[in-house]
Formats: C-alpha cells, structure tokens, sequence
C-alpha cells in the first residue's frame, strides 16, 4: 500500500486570493489581559508555517481558536475563502496533533486512527485501506492491535500523527509536538514530518517555543510576543533581518548592546565607530550574532573594513563542537563562538583578543534619521 | 522500605506487625462468621431456642419456601432499580465536579459528601415528612391537579430513599474513577469530527466504566444491606432480606433462619464481586 490511499488534502483553491487559511485581526482577551491581540497571518495551501514565541506569548491560543477549541473574542477565521470562526470544532475539518498525544488509552493503535473516519461514517473496507495506509506512513504497520501505553513516546507522536492525517484534513496543527520527546527523536521526527506534509502537500500551522525546529522545518516563521505578531518570513528573514531585538534575541543567541546611532550607516560605542548597513539617530541597539564574530590575537592585522573591538577572555566554554568565548570589552561582556580545530587554536582565559564582524553582520535598532 | 516479602528477618517482622489486626479480624469478624454457618444448620425451637440437633431444613426452606425465594429476588430487583437510579443521577453530578476547578470543586465535593453527616435514621425521615400521604411530594401534586400515586410505605419508597441515601457514595467512587478522563481526549475527538454526544459516548462513557463498575458495586452491596430505610418506607410491607433477617432475629427469635439469610446474603455479595472483578478485568 502506498502514500497514494491517504491521497492529496484539502479542498480546491485558487491561487491568487488571500492566503488558504486566513486570520484576520484575530483576538482573545480574557477581561482586560489580552492573550491573542488583533493578529492577523496568511498562510498559502502546501505551506508549512511555525508559531514561534516564548511560552506565554499566546501562540497556542491561537492555534485553538483556529482549531475552534477556543472561541475568537473578536476576528474572523477563513479557509480557502470560507469563514469557519463560529463553525464548532468537528465541523472544522482539521487534524491536530496534540503536545500529550492526547490518544484515546481504551481504543487499539488501529481504533484510534479509524477513529475519525468511523466519525465520517466512510464504509468499513475503506477506513481499513486508509487506516493500514497511514500507519505504513508513519512506520506502525504491524502495531494495529496494541494499546496506546504499549507504544513508546515516539510511536505514540507517530500514531497521534497518522489519525490527525488519515481524515484528510484541510489543515493540519501541531501543537508542540516534539516537546515530549528526547533529543535524538526530536531531529528525526522532524525530518519524518517535514517530509509528510510536503508529500502530502498538506498546509500546516506549527507551534513551538524552540526556534531550532521552526527554523529547520518550516517555510516561514511568524515570531510572536505578548500577543501579537512581531515578524512573519522565511526563516533566513528572521534570523538575517529580524524586525525588532526582540525577534533577534528569540530566534538565536545574540550579543546586545546599547550604542549611539549617528546616521550615515555608522553608530558609535565607547568612542569608536561601527559600521552598519542600517542608518539611525540617537539612542539605539546593536546587535550581533556570535558566531559572525571573529577573534584572533590583539596584535593581528586589522582588515580595512569590518568593525573591530578589543577586549579580554573572561570565560571559555567547550562544547565539543564550539568554543564559546566571553569576551570583556570595557565592562561589558560579549559572547563569540568558533568552530573547534583542534585545541591549539583555543584562547585562554585573560588573553587579550581582538574582535572582528562584517557591516552586514552589524544589526542595528533605533529610530530613523 | 527495605523490607522485602520473603526475605527472612524482614518477612518475620510484617507478620509480626500485621498479627494485630489479624488477631482482631479472627476474633471480631472469622469465628462469629464460622459461628454464623453453625448457627444456619441448627434446629429452631419454638420461643426463641435453639436446638442440639444438626438439620438442614432451614436451607431446604429458602428453596422450597415461595416466601423466601422472593425475599432474595425483591432484594436483588430493588437493589438493582436503586443501583441505576443513583448512577444515572449521579454520573452527571460527577462528571460536572471533575469538570469544575479549584475552589468551586472543592465546595461541591463537601456538598456531595455532607449528607453523610447525617444518620441515615434522620435522612429517611426526611423523606418520610416528603412522601407521606399528607407529605410534601403529594400535596404538591394534588395541588397542580394530578393523582399523586401512593409513594410511601411501598417499593417507591423505599427506593426513592435509598436512592438519595446512597448518592454520594456513587458520586464518590465515579469521581475516584474518572481519573482517565483528560479534557484534551475530548478535544482530540472533536477535532476528528465527533459531535459532543458521539465524543461522549466514545471516548467519554467507556473511559469512566471503571468508576462506573466501582460506584455499582457499593451502591448495590450497601442497598442489599440497609435496613433501617426499607424498614421506615416500607412500613413493614415491603418484605427484603435485610429487613427479614432483622425480624427473624429480634422479632421472631428465630435465629437458625436469620443465619441462614445472613449466609445467603454474604453469598450473594461473593458472586457480585466475581461479576465486579470479571467487569475490571474485561475494562483493562
């Protein structure tokens, strides 16, 4: 049996419109605190998109208003050009993948995938081919029969994921779905879903907290914070162009530190000018990724055009495939990272160093000039 | 915790600390229980004695005697109408409790036990005040122009008043086992396309039937029991084991009789929690 039984997803829709699955000015306030506000994401058909803030930012209550397990104080909800906010969830036609599984422990491996096509009143023969289809597709052949708590956490995931699927949703959700499990499994459930949706061609909303996973997997990433939405891009737009510190700080770590912007693509800390490709007046953020940092010995060569600062080693971290530096550049600390090479080329700590980073790597926020 | 059963020194020191209550389960409930099994093949004499002479006449009666035989099926009928009344009255009140949060939980959970503060005695007085001919229910309904049916002093009664008494306990042990029940495998359901009445009677019910089994099994173990209600709404006419033991032992002094019903009672409750294990077991 083959990929082919779960079969394309989704209803029809013309390209051109808004988004396939559209949210606009979507909120949920809960008296006066507001824990989704007037955010508003379009995503298109076949598209993978992550919900990517930190726990708290209101990420997972969106994906219920979407889902329909919570109701939308306000806002409106379509799928391919249809307004699904006031239609209840098992109208809604969408398969969600809970963080716990949430799999039904008195129902077999094989009952709980059936599940929601028993729900369609599909007949018997074809709940049975799509049922042994979907869990060929998620490597459970063999398993109908067992129970939930018989299955390992990563099966568990794999199962959960096969009955959100097997109904054929117009959008699948997943809902933190690799936070249960250890690392390893995490990168290779990663790669297994990623290779489904894209397969199946299916249009996916992502929920996570780990901007690795969001990175890796999706086709865009819409960060948020406190409720609303601060970027939404590829993934190579919220880490190379963040929209505000906030999305740079989330998205991967980063140094910070507070400078002068003096306009003409230059902004000035303790007395010295640095290039950026950003122009600013007044008080402003710089900020630049470690790994961008290059650091070598106090005496070499300057190179003409990248920003340069001295300072000393107060802190070396090995961590097998990195060298973390923390570098003390007059009272304040800035983090480096170098790929090892050998032990030879490590600083120690109290060396004097010199650090070197591209314009293009100098992100700079702050008001315009 | 070291003491692991079996290993010597330590398996010595649990039967030593458990010969306390071994020792007062053998006194207090094994011997009268072995003296009750006597008892139950003795000859009864008139006035209250009881004779030398081993018989089993008194067993050969609960077979052969109509009126017994419909003690144990009227026990058992209207232990069973009590057993479902109370479940399909609590099971919403429960599933309501393990719905509600904090606090509020906390105050239905007293609420539902309170009555229990309450003798029985006092409770089926309640009743009694309610459903009497002159009582509450019925005036209530003569008063909208309807005949109230007779609700006292007959099987209505008894089981309403049992019913109610008995509530708690079921609502207790549905809440002890609804610990399966998980808000989000609702949701999971819904999500899959099931209305809210195919996700309750899919996922919701079969995940609560070992509170359900557990909750049937008091409620009809401690109706079979209970003595002092039927005796009170029935007025004497509705004739159940419990309350025929009770008359042969304090009434009739017919003692050998009154051991043999006690047997058949302890009987019945032994095949009832065979039925109750075989329903668990069948759940996992």
């Amino acid at each position: 049996m083959s990929l082919d039984a779960i079969g394309s997803v989704g209803g029809s829709h013309a390209p051109g419109e808004a988004g396939y699955l559209s949210i606009e000015a979507l909120s949920k306030h809960h008296g006066a605190a507001r824990s989704v506000d007037s955010l508003s994401l379009s995503i298109e058909k076949g598209e993978l998109v992550a919900l990517l803030g930190p726990s708290g930012c209101g990420k997972t209550t969106t994906l219920r208003m979407i889902a329909g397990l919570t109701p939308a104080t306000s806002g409106r909800i379509l799928v391919a050009g249809n307004e699904v906010t006031a239609v209840p969830t098992h109208k809604r036609d969408m398969g969600l993948v809970f963080q716990s599984y949430a799999l039904f422990p008195h129902l077999t491996i094989a009952q709980n995938v059936a599940f929601g096509l028993e729900m369609r009143r599909l007949p018997r023969v074809e709940i049975r081919t799509r049922v042994a289809a979907a869990l060929e597709m998620v490597h459970l052949s063999g398993r109908e029969d067992r129970k939930p708590s018989q299955l390992s956490g990563g099966q568990q995931q794999r199962v959960a994921l096969a009955r959100a699927l097997v109904i054929k949703p117009s959008i699948l959700l997943l809902d933190e779905p690799l936070s249960n499990l250890d690392a390893k499994l995490r990168d290779e459930m990663r790669n297994e879903i990623r290779d489904i949706q894209t397969r199946l061609g299916i249009t996916a909303v992502f929920v996570t907290h780990d901007q690795v996973e969001a990175l890796a997997m999706c086709d865009k990433v819409a960060v948020m914070e406190a409720g609303r939405l601060s970027q939404v891009g590829t993934p190579e737009d919220v880490y190379e162009r963040p929209a505000n510190p906030f999305v740079a700080s989330f998205v991967g770590r980063i140094n910070r530190v507070a400078v002068e912007g003096r306009g003409n693509n230059a902004v000035a800390f303790q007395d010295q000018l640095f290039r950026t490709e950003h122009s600013v007046i007044g008080p402003a953020t710089m900020m630049v990724r470690p790994h961008r940092v290059a650091i070598g010995t106090d005496d070499g060569a300057r190179s003409g055009t990248a920003n340069s600062l001295r300072g000393h080693v107060v802190r070396v971290t090995y961590v097998g495939d990195l060298l973390q530096y923390d570098v003390d550049i007059g009272g304040t600390s800035f983090m480096v990272e170098a790929a090892t090479r050998g032990i030879a080329a490590a600083f120690r700590v109290r060396d004097a160093v010199r650090l070197e980073w591209q314009p293009a790597d100098t992100l700079v926020f702050g008001a315009a000039p | 915790m070291n003491a692991v059963p079996g290993a010597g020194a330590s398996r010595r020191a649990v039967l030593a600390l458990l010969f306390p209550i071994m020792l007062v389960n053998l006194i207090g409930f094994i011997v009268p229980m072995l003296n009750l099994g006597l008892l139950s093949f003795k000859e009864a004499l008139t006035g209250g004695g009881i004779g030398e002479k081993f018989t089993l006449a008194n067993w050969v009666t609960l077979v052969t005697d109509d009126f017994n035989r419909e003690l144990l099926l009227n026990s058992v009928g209207v232990s069973l109408a009590i057993t479902v009344a109370a479940l399909v009255l609590s099971y919403p009140i429960a599933l309501y409790i393990q719905r509600a949060e904090g606090l509020w939980r906390s105050i239905l959970i007293v609420l539902v036990i309170s009555p229990l503060l309450t003798s029985a005695v006092v409770r089926t007085y309640g009743w009694v005040v309610i459903l009497s001919d002159q009582g509450g229910l019925p005036s209530l309904l003569n008063a909208i122009g309807l005949t109230a049916p007779r609700m006292i002093f007959n099987t209505t009664g008894v089981i309403v008043g049992l019913t109610e008494i008995l509530m708690p306990y079921m609502i207790v042990s549905l809440l002890a086992g609804f610990g399966r029940l998980d808000p989000r495998l609702e949701e999971a359901a819904a999500t899959l396309g099931a209305s809210p009445i195919q996700s309750f009677w899919r996922v919701v019910f079969p995940l609560t039937l070992p509170g359900v089994a557990l909750g049937c099994l008091l409620v009809f173990v401690l109706s079979v029991s209970s003595f002092i209600t039927p005796k009170l709404l029935g007025g004497g006419r509705v004739f159940l084991l419990a309350t025929e033991i009770y008359d042969q032992a304090i009434v009739t002094l017919n003692w050998p009789l009154a051991a043999t019903l006690s047997i058949l009672v302890l009987v019945l409750f032994g095949l009832v929690l065979v039925v109750y294990g075989r329903a668990v077991a069948a759940l996992d």
